[in-house]
């Protein structure tokens, strides 16, 4: 009896080394990889590939997409999905050129950005809890109804704040670290500690991985499922701000493909519709593969047409490739 | 010999058959045969092997060793093809049609009345066999009614006229009268009559001994994978005393001892609980460190009276105290909150999260304990070892997905879940159900030792021998009412068995 007690506490004991490599889950461990040979191959064909500038310009571009995807990884682990983000985007930022442009303050329209934001998640947030309609159809829906508000909002007509509120899209900390990474690197640290280390984080998980059983364990099932959605559009806003910052100009169209290239960064990052899987660390390779990629054919030359190929394709293989591992198991 | 075949033809015979899964011998030298026109009962406990049985006839199991003849056919096996071809339909428990189509589309689906010159389903073909055949057992079913929204007895019609309409020579019904009220029982009994005087062999399985008796010819004992008897009706008389001992009978040591310890006063209390209009309310009264046994059939309404004091099931009336206040919640969060925990009987579906590790699953309720801002991961897999060890959860590691775990193992997460979260009332469904003998016992000695440190535990269970080892008293529930309430020294089999059925 004693000696088999002994025998569990060394299986359950302190955690094995293989334990404490999992955080390295094979899709993580795959994209590093797939990353490294891109990045290889891109400088042995060009050698500007690999410098800091060129680098710290993948990152920027990136940042955006980024973290629209930090939003999309945490709505799915969730159990959920927001389509609509890219046209919310789109339609904060018109909002924002149109107040600077009658002449509202910097600091009112960053204020009211943000919290319209906040307000447009909560709105999804709320209509998905409470109606229990998948909430791909629903944030489908509001994607037009946020593109049609922006349309109205701008008239139809792209908005140009040129020269006013450079900083968070164009201004670079020290001459070199572009503002806007440094943000999505905040929001990245943001959300890998709001999953893993908090008890918020934690129940978003388990409402993802079975949303009845969550229910039962007396989890407040709308409540959580409501502020992710508030939480995924308060972070929307502060895209907006550093989409329109960068850009100068904006049309309301702008964000059309932002949310669908989200949903593939946090796809080809290991991030799953069942809810409950994946990391943000994953995703943030994701989005970094995107970058990487579209920059490395950039450089070799290939045309864009041909890139979208390449896209298409890898969102195809990465879900095939984390299938088989499923499989496997 | 044909002066016999004259009398009655035999179109079913099942010789020594036996059937085994990884250990356990579900079928056991079984001997059955059925003849043209004969409704055969078949009764057992759960797990007695009438499941198994139904399977190998449908070809969905296939037996070790014996052989199935069937109209002159002897087989060694028989797959879903072969069985069909033979004619053997199955009538399931748990059959699923396709909720959004017509009640005549369901029944012939699969089999659409298609002209062979025409290209189109012919929907009033359908719907006028569909009523003919409705007309021919004597129901009236309105067959061009969306299937989902008849009432469960017609929906058990329909699955059994989808059977009739592949014209079969054995008909197996599993507990065709599960979702009826009393009333309607009635029409199923003369429903299946009608069907044997056509000349089709029915095989009927039922909990019921009284319904079983009305409607069977013969009616054969199930227990422990063996046939104990085989009664007929024009030879013998029987009640459903004589069946019940038989289907009981079995070796005393399979209970479990359980170490009693003393109860304290009344902590727990429902006041006029209601959940269905025409039942009668439901009051009872838990003591600290009490084991109340809540007995009763499937489909009683134990699983609903659960949930409706958990807060997750409607309720039409009745208050919940603890230590005299009332805590009535009106949904889990508030339960949980006033210390009571439920314990489902789906647990994979509604009590685990399949998909995330060992420590996430037993610190998902009692999260506040491992930190205020940040989670100590450090102290959360301490304590979480702690739980592994004492109730000795075998896994090999706390970041393993909850899916790869046995059934036992899954069962003593749950239980570590609510312990975790630290509870005072656990209301357990079924909570050995489907876990092997051992773990069971495991769980036995694990509620022993939570009653003795004061916990009180509502145990709903089918299994007369964990009801009657662990349980301080059993209330017995039937229609959603309570039918009988037995103190610890009334406890047996028989007083039981008879609150099942209404008696006294």
């Amino acid at each position: 009896m004693s000696n088999s007690k002994e025998i569990k506490q060394k299986v359950n004991g302190p955690a094995s080394i293989v334990d404490k490599l999992r955080f390295l889950n094979n899709q993580i461990v795959y994209l590093v990889l797939v990353i490294i040979v891109i990045g290889v191959a891109a400088s042995v064909l060009n050698q500007n590939f690999l410098t800091l500038r060129n680098l710290l310009n993948i990152m920027q571009q990136i940042s955006t997409l980024g973290i629209l995807t930090m939003c999309m990884a945490l709505l799915m682990i969730s159990g959920g999905l927001d389509i609509s983000i890219g046209n919310m985007t789109g339609l904060l930022a018109i909002i924002f050129a149109r107040m600077l442009l009658t002449g509202k303050s910097i600091f009112l329209s960053v204020i009211v950005v943000l919290l319209l934001g906040l307000v447009f998640g909560f709105i999804n947030g709320v209509i998905i809890a409470k109606s229990k309609v998948t909430p791909l159809i629903i944030t489908l829906g509001m994607n037009y109804v946020f593109l049609g508000i922006a349309l109205i909002v701008g008239g139809g007509r792209p908005q140009a704040i040129t020269g006013q509120f450079q900083f968070l899209g164009q201004a670079k900390i020290g001459g070199i670290v572009p503002v806007a990474i440094i943000i999505f690197l905040l929001i990245f640290i943001f959300s890998f500690l709001l999953r893993k280390y908090t008890k918020y984080g934690r129940r978003l998980n388990a409402i993802g991985g079975n949303p009845l059983a969550a229910y039962l364990s007396g989890i407040n099932v709308d409540l959580h499922i409501i502020s992710i959605y508030a939480l995924s559009g308060l972070i929307v806003g502060f895209t907006s701000l550093i989409l329109i910052s960068r850009l100068g100009m904006v049309q309301a169209d702008v964000g059309a493909n932002f949310a669908l290239q989200a949903l593939a960064a946090a796809i080809i990052g290991g991030i799953t519709f069942e809810g409950g899987k994946g990391s943000l660390v994953g995703a943030f390779f994701g989005v970094l593969l995107l970058g990487i990629l579209s920059n490395a054919l950039n450089i070799v030359g290939v045309s864009s047409f041909t890139q979208t190929i390449v896209l298409g394709a890898i969102i195809v293989v990465a879900t095939v490739i984390s299938n088989i591992g499923k499989m496997r198991r | 010999m044909e002066n016999k075949t004259l009398e009655k033809e035999k179109i079913l015979d099942v010789k020594n058959i036996s059937k085994e899964f990884p250990g356990v011998k579900a079928l056991n030298n079984f001997n059955f045969d059925l003849y043209k026109g004969e409704v055969h009962g078949l009764i057992g406990e759960n797990g007695a092997g009438k499941s198994t049985f139904i399977k190998l006839l449908s070809g969905a199991f296939q037996p070790n060793i014996g052989e199935i003849t069937i109209s002159g056919e002897t087989h060694k096996y028989l797959t879903p093809h072969v069985a069909r071809r033979l004619g053997i339909q199955t009538v399931y428990q748990e059959d699923i049609l396709v909720p959004g189509i017509s009640a005549a589309e369901n029944i012939f689906l699969g089999t659409e009345l298609i002209d062979s010159k025409k290209f189109f389903v012919s929907y009033r073909t359908m719907t006028d066999q569909a009523n003919t055949l409705a007309e021919q057992m004597g129901i009236t079913l309105k067959v061009d009614e969306i299937y989902e929204r008849l009432s469960p007895s017609d929906q058990q019609f329909v699955k059994i006229l989808k059977a009739l309409a592949q014209k079969p020579k054995v008909l197996i019904l599993d507990e065709p009268t599960q979702a009826f009220n009393v009333k309607d029982i009635g029409l199923v009994i003369e429903m299946v009559k009608r069907i044997s005087k056509e000349g089709v062999g029915v095989i009927y399985i039922a909990h019921d001994l009284e319904e079983i008796i009305e409607v069977a010819d013969r009616i054969t004992v199930l227990r422990d994978g063996r046939a104990i008897n085989t009664h007929d009706k024009k030879l013998e008389k029987y009640q459903p005393d004589d069946l019940a001992k038989e289907m009981i009978g079995r070796p005393v040591d399979l209970f479990f001892k359980k170490k009693e310890s003393p109860v304290g006063d009344y902590i727990f209390e429902v006041r006029d609980l209601k959940i269905k209009e025409s039942a009668k309310p439901i009051s009872f009264r838990v003591r600290e460190g009490e084991i109340l046994g809540v007995a009763g059939l499937k489909g009683a309404g134990r699983s609903e009276i659960a949930r409706a004091i958990f807060g997750a099931y409607r309720k039409l009336g009745g208050k919940i105290f603890y230590k005299g206040k009332n805590i009535t919640p009106s949904n889990p969060i508030q339960a949980v909150k006033s210390g009571i925990a439920l314990l489902t009987e789906s647990k994979k579906v509604d009590g685990l999260f399949m998909g995330l590790p060992v420590d996430h699953n037993i610190t998902v309720v009692g999260i506040d304990s491992i930190g205020k801002l940040f989670l100590s991961l450090g102290k959360e897999r301490k304590l979480c070892n702690e739980y592994v060890n004492k109730l000795n959860i075998k896994t090999p590691s706390l970041n393993k997905e909850i899916r790869f775990l046995s059934g036992g193992n899954q069962q003593k997460v749950v239980i570590a879940k609510w312990l975790f979260k630290g509870v005072n009332i656990l209301i357990v469904d079924e909570p050995t159900h489907g876990i092997d003998v051992n773990a069971k016992t495991e769980v036995y000695e694990l509620f022993t030792e939570l009653a003795a440190s004061g916990k009180s535990i509502i145990m709903i269970s089918s299994e007369m021998p964990e009801l009657i080892s662990l349980s301080d008293r059993i209330i017995i529930i039937r229609n959603y009412e309570i039918s009988k309430v037995l103190e610890k020294n009334e406890i047996n089999e028989e007083n039981i068995l008879s609150g099942f059925m209404g008696g006294n």
